[in-house]
């Protein structure tokens, strides 16, 4: 009887690891789904946003990020710069812009299986938590399980097969810890669930580890992902609706007959990490680890210096001929021109798509008179080197008390410019700034882009437009104290570091002959901060965990500059960063039911943000820095799970949050034609973080019948996402010269000078219900297990909902004079969005040996 | 198995190669420009219009600032003598042929891609509308009662572009005759030399700073001391802000009319020379 009890509970045991892992695959496939960077902005600045919140203890941070990434949910709404990702102890974001590339660990899902997840109030052994949590990768080839393992893939997604092989030797007698891992991700143009793209990724990790005794090991780690793929531009409702399909995509079309992307990401980050593990005796341990990456990144256009070939094109559209919304006087409506767009979009897919044969035909005509070309695809660049360091030591005091300290030295080159990728059959490019021509003749030096090497002749594969570097080196340290005292566990964080930073330009930019070439001057910071929490434990099952914290941030290499392309200004009144944070949490955790329910608060202010963004009435690339940028994060937040009985369970998750400007902003913008700086405020108090539900709940039941089989159901809900707003329209000068015109509401008192302003109302997009379910068996096959998974998203083909976008920053008018003249298209009307995608599924199986 | 698998691996590394490729010069462009009406055929001599004959046809329209459709199948052959490469002809492009020249309005920008000086096109004429704007003789659309641009829709269905190289030296100059008939002259790119413009040596050609009227974003500069013949730049032209030389130069461009006065439009930078 006796034994038989035993049987069961270790197969049950079994069972239950071997769902697990499998649950896991699942998470990160579904993560996998959104950490491609398929749905990124047209504006290239826009990087992914993406953080993987973890936690051992808590239902809610365990959950949400797979849960909700089919519509890119946020952590609390954070940027990803304050997510804060190591491995093996050493950090490795981008020291320039602070972010994350989850992309980059794609297609190698068994090599980073292992992560210690902590959310932003625990304390734990390699860091102080990052303000939207901290995730340590433990990429040691002994902690990986010995054994082969084979996974096969289908799915309609950004690919559509992908197939992984990783081995394991575990510890050989020796001492010696082998473990690889080789994957594959594919779709091409005629498979990939958006039309216009394709997917080309092979993926490797290999870790060797030699522990040479009990107290010393060194491993060695190296992992590289070379990938290819072509992305999804974001467009209109109109052209959504013209298209029939909320997938359109306007970045490829026909060459020849054959379909071609005008936007192909190439990414390759080869990195190594070499870790050296001392044990220096039962309660002493030093982790100590070195990590270079040299990253090559580049992102191709199609770019312009005549009409815009987009297809998406604003004047492309019917709107643009007849005033749809009724908002005009209606003068300009010409009803016939808007029945010729619109039959011409509804004429065949190949003219809602580019025409590069037109292209390439304007080119050749150019080439008879010998000029420039027209058209061109271009491949904007950012290639870094990364060399981290860090040393971190641990120290069980006893039983009840751990100290913990460490150090990280960065360091960090990253290299950006512009290539010439295709010249589309033209003979003649010149190294010159075409928007600068007309402000200045054509013989003058300020249209040139390099001084260096005036008029340029640029063939394919040369740099042009920009070229320059930008270096960050960073010191940091923390310690870390932890007790365990009656019904406390509490801790102190504690951090220091020091970053300087600095341009060094490689062309002698026309506009700014003086200062864009060579190096710029060194910008220096300090900064700390601190963290406290305890959880205190209630009694039966329930406990209440309390933190708050505050540090200052040396703002981002990558918002330091005015215009980073151009010269080597930096930002004016460039200052740390400062952010107070706190959480509440209350926590059961008894027989049936484990409930999180977490109220936090976070406060930032003196922050900098950047970006640029074309502004056609100054026919010239506008790049603005917003300093003084203050605001708040807060929100509540649910989860539970029931277990109803020993195989069924129940999951309730939700959040209802806020993330938003608390005042408005100092603003300084560079035209790119002129090379001039003006200064105004922007009126952004109240805007939101946008491209995430800021609400979302979710049910899930999640069933299992014996040893091998499992469901899962889940239905989400999300509503509240906005889009990313412009600032543009909510500038001063902006609204000024609306209120001297009378213009949109707002309006000027002459007698007393008073301007009265009507700030725009940030754009939304849609939330609504979306249904997963997950169906998944273990199969024994020569005494290994075979695991089978089916997952399906979105089985009710919502494609209504918004996943992302952004307000257009274009005026629905245009200036001439100070006067307004009303266009009769409108862009307030028409931001840019990303839709869900319909119906889609992943087939997984996958063989241990 | 171990081996097998390996072997798949190592074959998937080798495959993986690039999905972009290399993407050549498109086959179908060189016989049939992906441009303008490619069945256009060309048309026998009997149905070969000239500029002149067309002008002096439609002469009473022109002349009353009215327009008349042309109903006959006719054919110009004419070739590209002035477009908007340089952002000064705005919406229009200028063609010529022996006997003139003619201002077409053709409702898009940037058409100097596709119509570069020296091309030759054969354009069918029956549906056009003929007309003067301010006298100034002009093939387009009906507009508001006048003379308009035509849709490029409608352009590229009227003309086909033919593969014969482009001969700039075609786009030929006359020199410029302030006492000329608007119906010879406008049209053609002429040459006034020597040319001394008002504001030479302290001015820009057409800047935004106020010290130069701007009708319709367009500065007029008078050549010569002659009030009624002007040199006419758009403040969004390339060359807007080029500084005027000092001293008589030679300027060439597109000759048009505006009511009594001679408007020169030049193309590009290297319309104005200096010593």
């Amino acid at each position: 009887m006796l034994w038989a009890l035993m049987s069961i509970a270790a197969s049950q045991s079994y069972a239950q690891t071997e769902t697990t892992e499998t649950e896991k695959d699942q998470k990160q496939d579904n993560a996998a789904f959104v950490f491609t960077e398929s749905q990124l902005g047209e504006d290239d600045e826009m990087t992914q946003n993406v953080i993987m919140v973890g936690s051992n203890t808590d239902v809610y941070k365990s959950n949400v990020g797979y849960l909700w990434s089919p519509v890119r949910f946020k952590f609390r709404a954070y940027n990803s710069r304050y997510n804060d990702i190591y491995m093996n102890g050493v950090q490795v974001n981008n020291a320039e812009h602070g972010q994350f590339n989850y992309s980059t660990i794609g297609g190698m899902n068994d090599a980073m299986r292992s992560i210690d997840a902590t959310s932003p109030f625990e304390d734990n052994s390699f860091a102080m938590s990052g303000v939207g949590g901290s995730n340590n990768y433990n990429l040691r080839a002994s902690n990986y399980a010995a054994g082969n393992k084979i996974t096969l893939s289908g799915a309609n997604r950004n690919y559509t097969l992908r197939g992984m092989y990783s081995f394991g030797t575990g510890v050989l007698p020796k001492g010696w810890a082998v473990f690889g891992t080789v994957g594959y991700r594919w779709a091409n143009m005629q498979t990939a669930a958006v039309e216009g793209t394709f997917y080309n990724s092979l993926s490797y990790f290999l870790a060797v580890q030699k522990i040479f005794n009990d107290r010393h090991a060194l491993n060695l780690s190296t992992w590289g992902n070379p990938t290819e793929r072509a992305q999804q531009g974001a467009s209109t409702d109109e052209a959504y609706w013209l298209a029939n399909d909320r997938q359109y995509n306007p970045y490829w079309g026909y060459q020849d007959g054959k379909k071609r992307s005008s936007r192909v990401v190439n990414n390759y980050e080869p990195s190594a990490l070499l870790t050296w593990d001392y044990k220096i005796n039962d309660n002493m341990k030093l982790t100590t680890s070195a990590f270079a990456k040299y990253a090559m990144y580049s992102s191709t256009k199609l770019n312009y210096n005549g009409t815009n070939p987009a297809p998406d094109y604003w004047k492309n559209f019917p709107s643009y001929n007849y005033d749809v919304w009724g908002e005009t006087d209606g003068t300009n409506n010409n009803i016939d021109a808007y029945w010729t767009s619109y039959n011409f979009w509804k004429g065949g897919r190949h003219n809602r798509q580019i025409n590069f044969d037109e292209l390439y035909f304007a080119n050749r005509q150019l080439n008879k008179t010998g000029t420039d070309a027209v058209y061109y695809i271009q491949a904007r660049h950012n290639d870094h080197l990364a060399t981290n360091l860090s040393s971190t030591y641990n120290w069980n005091i006893d039983r009840s008390r751990k100290f913990t300290a460490g150090i990280q030295l960065t360091s960090h080159k990253g290299m950006h410019y512009q290539t010439m990728e295709d010249l589309m059959g033209a003979e003649n490019f010149h190294n010159v700034n075409t928007y600068a021509i007309g402000t200045y003749p054509a013989s003058d030096n300020r249209v040139q882009y390099d001084l260096n090497k005036p008029n340029g002749q640029v063939r394919e594969g040369d740099r042009f437009g920009f070229d320059y570097n930008i270096l960050v080196q960073r010191f940091n340290a923390f310690a870390q104290y932890s007790l365990d005292k009656g019904i406390a566990h509490s801790f102190l964080t504690g951090k220091i570091g020091g970053e300087q930073m600095w341009r060094d330009g490689k062309m002698r930019n026309g506009l700014c002959a003086d200062y864009s070439y060579g190096k710029s001057g060194k910008a220096r910071f300090l900064d700390g901060g601190f963290k406290m929490g305890s959880t205190l434990n209630l009694g039966a099952g329930n406990t209440i965990t309390m933190g708050v914290g505050y540090e200052t941030r040396a703002p981002q290499a990558s918002t330091a500059f005015v215009s980073p392309e151009m010269n080597n200004n930096f930002v004016e009144n460039l200052k740390n960063e400062k952010m107070y944070s706190a959480e509440l949490s209350y926590a059961v955790n008894v027989s049936w039911l484990q409930l999180n329910l977490n109220g936090y608060f976070s406060h930032t202010y003196e922050g900098t943000e950047w970006q640029n963004y074309y502004d056609d009435n100054e026919n010239s690339f506008t790049y603005v820095s917003m300093t003084g940028v203050e605001k708040n994060y807060y929100g509540a937040e649910l989860g539970a799970k029931f277990r109803i009985t020993s195989n069924f369970s129940v999951n309730l998750i939700g959040t209802i949050c806020d993330a938003k400007y608390v005042s408005d902003t100092d603003v300084r913008y560079m035209l790119s034609n002129e090379g001039t700086m003006q200064a105004t405020r922007c009126f952004n108090k109240g805007m939101r973080e946008g491209g995430t539900p800021l609400t979302a709940l979710s049910l899930g039941l999640n069933y299992r019948v014996g040893r091998g089989w499992y469901f899962n159901l889940a239905g989400n809900y999300y509503d509240r996402i906005y889009l990313f707003y412009t600032p543009v329209t909510r500038f001063e000068s902006t609204q000024q010269l609306w209120a001297r015109n009378n213009y949109n509401g707002a309006t000027l008192d002459n007698a007393t000078g008073e301007y009265i302003y009507n700030v725009p109302d940030q754009a939304k997009g849609k939330g609504g219900f979306m249904l997963d379910a997950s169906i998944g068996h273990t199969f024994y096959v020569a005494h290994h297990p075979l695991n089978v998974n089916l997952m399906l998203t979105n089985i009710t083909n919502n494609t209504k909902i918004t996943t992302g976008g952004y307000e257009q920053s274009r005026m629905n008018y245009s200036v001439s004079d100070q006067e307004i003249n009303t266009r009769t298209y409108n862009f307030t009307r028409n931001p840019k969005k990303y839709y869900a995608q319909g119906i889609n599924g992943m087939l997984n199986i996958n063989y241990r040996f | 198995m171990k081996k097998i698998l390996m072997t798949i691996a190592f074959g998937s590394l080798v495959m993986a190669g690039c999905m972009d490729g290399d993407w050549d010069v498109p086959q179908s462009i060189q016989d049939n420009p992906p441009y303008g009406n490619n069945t256009i055929e060309k048309y026998e001599a009997a149905k070969v219009m000239t500029i002149a004959q067309l002008k002096t046809a439609n002469k009473s329209a022109i002349e009353g600032n009215s327009v008349a459709e042309i109903t006959d199948d006719v054919q110009l052959q004419v070739v590209v003598n002035g477009n908007d490469a340089g952002g000064n002809l705005y919406k229009q492009v200028s063609v010529q042929d022996e006997t003139g020249g003619i201002i077409i309005g053709i409702n898009a920008t940037d058409q100097a891609a596709f119509l570069p000086v020296g091309q030759k096109l054969l354009i069918n004429l029956k549906g056009l509308c003929i007309g003067g704007y301010g006298k100034q003789p002009q093939l387009g659309s009906l507009y508001n009662g006048g003379i308009g641009r035509m849709e490029l829709e409608t352009w590229k269905q009227h003309v086909r572009l033919v593969k014969d190289d482009v001969v700039a030296a075609k786009a030929d100059t006359i020199d410029f005759n302030p006492s000329a008939d608007v119906m010879t002259q406008t049209g053609r790119i002429v040459r006034i030399s020597p040319a001394t413009i008002t504001g030479e040596g302290t001015q820009t050609l057409a800047p935004e700073d106020g010290s130069v009227r701007l009708t319709n974003n367009c500065a007029n500069r008078t050549i010569n001391g002659n009030s009624k013949v002007v040199l006419r730049t758009s403040s969004y032209s390339d060359f807007a802000s080029l500084p005027i030389p000092t001293g008589p130069v030679d300027v060439y461009g597109v000759c048009t009319t505006f009511n009594g006065t001679w408007q020169i439009l030049m193309r590009t930078e290297t319309d104005l020379k200096s010593e």
